[in-house]
């Protein structure tokens, strides 16, 4: 009965219920947003590593996040391959050096990542089918989201990079992330070429890939004793961790879109309660008479719940279709990695829920004061 | 608003009853509820806003800390933050030109400089200013009241307001930059950007003697920071700039600076947009919210409405009298919104080491914004008592 009392109430005043459809559905959107940013930030952060085949990452301890790793001695890396555990060790270089062919005039830094072209440490398609073309003298891959400021990625084109001539073989499909602005693929050889001074005797990351069955926690403890003092090793959960923690916490990301979140869902219960709490007022000489006819105030609030979650559920899913929209906008400007998850999803639909508890709450107030002797 | 109704009211010769006042008043729980349903769509307007301006000044505040009229830097730069340093005989050439008064160095580094912090012991990435301390390029007081202490070689100023981490904020008497043990005699309030977390200020000697393993020779000049002599004119100089100058070179007021580096940050990080969004959903929301509360006030008060029109009053008094009453409820949600965001303001600013003004222009833009939602729900609304016909009513 009450259920199908609030879907009367509902439907009886049409117009307003869409306005609260219109209200719950901004909100909704909002806590979308506000949440696929929060998420996005450190996504893009892993870019590079949920690009690359490893089960640990050996890096220095100086490590602060993935552009920002610190260098350990490459004989680091060479201990561990010794290790019965350790299928592979690749390492990989990074600099950043100025890209002399910006449109415009400008000198726009390039972030180079250096790797032995031979080795299949990234995942992605297109480098991987080009891995031959890096073994040519002085040729580089560029990321497809390279900014427009770098002027054409054409292959075949010539760019000084440093002090040093390079032609473009070719383009990748990865994501700048946090790197840069511009991001190339080097061989290792090459990048020693590029940065002259800095050489191949000291790494960045250490992607190291395990044989089949051994366990990488049980792995690490062991590696460890090899890799020696100055080092640390990072299971893909712990970097997962530790990268997530940086963006969220040692940045302002987390508070900017953390404080968006909170307030987008007190406006969202705002927007509820003002329409339910309005319905309430309208119609409170009818609850007034089902009082006075022997409905427990419980019952009453029952159905004011049932208003407020209708409208919820009824304004998830378009606010759900639009976030699908909206992040796909976002991706193409921002080149953050704003996705949706079934975690989101959920996340949002309980947010949702809440939003329509609170206010069904706070509305709820309004149908007790309902005198069956006052109304009339 | 209310005054100029008032005098309105005065002139056409009705007695001023202040009737949206009182109707506004006249429930108090139902004010309570419309200022915080207003309010708080207000306060996710002012957030948003605050924190696009905050992204920006972040990004600015080196420059606009910057004590000169002209400047000159790489023509190559993107952007201010990244190295591409010029010889020193440019700023000796520019001396030369009539109507500059001095041409000082700045030296900047971004990508070099490794602060170990003395708490954790770990070493970060920061931000170096440098500059001889004779001849000084920065506007902050407090780098200037402490200017002399720099002469010392191996001593340095930091950012109270770095990030946490890399200890800044606490007293230490030593600190080591890319493994030189140096002194740290006082400290300053500047604040991260989004490229660093933050910034060391020492004398060019001192850079030099840090940065010597990293570079191996002197370092370049990162800005020419050009103050024009008493008299001289601006655009004339900067003319006369650009042609002594190589085309390597360019030149530009601080204005032209600011914007250039502006224009960056608008170009690559979206920040604008997303920011943006947030302001818009917090407007649209806010109709709906407005127009609930107005829609219910002109609903409960057909009768009276109706009554007004029955004893003669227009269309028109009536209109005046909803769209101000809707202009009273966004003030009454506006200002304990505003109220509470110069708290919120301090709070994040603090915590996120972030700019964050609640300056005049967005106090006005969000008063604007919310005026401008009242009015279009009122606007939507007042159908109702246009179309109250006194005979139906009762």
């Amino acid at each position: 009965m009450t259920v199908a009392l609030a879907w009367r109430i509902l439907t009886y005043d049409k117009g307003r219920t869409a306005l609260a459809l219109v209200g719950i559905f901004m909100a909704i959107l909002l806590v979308f947003i506000q949440l696929g940013l929060f998420f996005a930030v450190p996504q893009g952060g892993m870019l590079l590593y949920d690009n690359m085949r490893f089960d640990l990452l050996l890096v220095s301890n100086q490590y602060e996040y993935q552009a920002q790793p610190g260098a350990f001695p490459l004989s680091r890396l060479a201990a561990v391959r010794g290790s019965p555990d350790v299928a592979e060790a690749t390492p990989l270089y990074f600099g950043v050096a100025k890209w002399k062919g910006g449109v415009g005039g400008v000198w726009p830094d390039l972030f180079v990542i250096g790797f032995d072209p031979a080795s299949d440490v990234f995942t992605p398609d297109s480098i991987d089918r080009q891995r031959g073309v890096l073994a040519r003298a002085d040729t580089i891959l560029v990321d497809t989201t390279t900014r427009p400021m770098f002027g054409p990625l054409d292959t075949g084109r010539v760019v000084e990079i440093g002090d040093r001539d390079q032609t473009i073989g070719g383009r990748y499909v990865l994501g700048t992330g946090f790197m840069g602005l511009g991001v190339a693929l080097a061989s290792d050889s090459n990048f020693a070429r590029l940065f002259p001074r800095r050489g191949l005797s000291e790494a960045n990351i250490g992607a190291i890939r395990l044989k089949p069955g051994v366990d990488p926690e049980h792995a690490a403890a062991d590696l460890r004793k090899l890799t020696g003092p100055g080092t640390q090793l990072f299971t893909r959960a712990r970097l997962t961790a530790r990268e997530t923690s940086y963006w969220t916490t040692r940045t302002s990301v987390g508070l900017i879109f953390g404080s968006g979140l909170l307030i987008s869902i007190v406006v969202g219960i705002m927007v509820v309660y003002q329409i339910v709490s309005t319905q309430v007022s309208r119609q409170l000489p009818q609850f007034a008479t089902l009082k006075a006819i022997g409905y427990a105030d419980g019952a009453l609030a029952v159905t004011v719940a049932a208003m407020s979650l209708m409208i919820a559920v009824a304004g998830f899913a378009p606010a759900l279709a639009a976030a699908l929209w909206l992040y796909r906008e976002i991706r193409e400007k921002t080149l953050l990695p704003v996705t949706m998850s079934a975690s989101h999803v959920a996340a949002v639909l309980m947010a949702a829920l809440a939003m329509a508890a609170v206010s069904a709450l706070l509305a709820v107030g309004g149908l007790r004061r309902a005198d069956p002797a006052d109304v009339f | 608003m209310a005054t100029a109704f008032f005098s309105l009211a005065g002139r056409a010769g009705w007695r001023p009853v202040p009737l949206a006042w009182r109707s506004l008043t006249a429930n108090k729980r139902r004010l309570l509820r419309s200022s915080a349903g207003i309010g708080f769509a207000v306060l996710l307007m002012l957030m948003q806003l605050g924190f696009e301006k905050a992204f920006f000044d972040a990004a600015l505040e080196v420059l606009r800390g910057l004590d000169g009229d002209i400047f000159l830097q790489s023509a190559h730069k993107y952007q201010f933050a990244t190295q591409d340093p010029f010889p020193a005989s440019i700023l000796a050439t520019a001396k030369t030109v009539p109507g500059v008064a001095s041409a000082r160095p700045l030296y900047a580094d971004w990508f070099d400089l490794f602060w170990k912090s003395p708490f954790d012991g770990k070493s970060y990435l920061v931000r170096g200013l440098a500059f001889d301390p004779d001849e000084p390029v920065l506007l902050f007081p407090e780098v200037e009241a402490q200017r002399a202490r720099l002469k010392t070689p191996g001593t340095v100023l930091v950012d109270r307001r770095a990030r946490r981490f890399l200890g800044m904020d606490q007293p230490a008497a030593q600190a080591e930059l890319n493994g030189t043990k140096v002194a740290v005699v006082g400290s300053f309030a500047l604040g991260p950007d989004f490229m660093s977390d933050g910034t060391v200020v020492m004398s060019d000697r001192t850079f030099a003697d840090v940065l010597h393993g990293a570079a191996g020779s002197p370092p370049g000049v990162e800005a020419g920071v050009i103050k024009l002599a008493a008299g001289a004119d601006r655009g004339a100089v900067l003319a006369a700039l650009k042609k002594s100058l190589p085309a390597g070179i360019a030149v530009m007021t601080k204005d032209q600076l600011i914007a250039f580096e502006r224009a960056f940050q608008a170009d690559v990080s979206s920040a604008g947009p997303i920011f943006a969004i947030g302001t818009i959903v917090g407007f649209v929301v806010g109709i709906l919210i407005s127009y609930q509360i107005i829609f219910t006030e002109v609903s409960d008060q057909l009768p009276q409405y109706a009554t007004l029109k029955a004893i003669g009053y227009p269309n028109v008094y009536l209109l005046r009298v909803v769209l101000e009453q809707a202009a009273l409820n966004g003030i009454a949600g506006w200002v304990p919104a505003w109220l509470l965001s110069l708290g919120l303001y301090r709070l994040i600013g603090r915590i996120a080491l972030l700019p964050m003004r609640l300056s005049l222009g967005i106090a006005l833009l969000s008063l604007g914004l919310t005026l401008g939602m009242c009015l279009i729900s009122a606007a939507i609304a007042v159908g109702r008592v246009i179309r109250a016909d006194p005979a139906a009513v009762f």
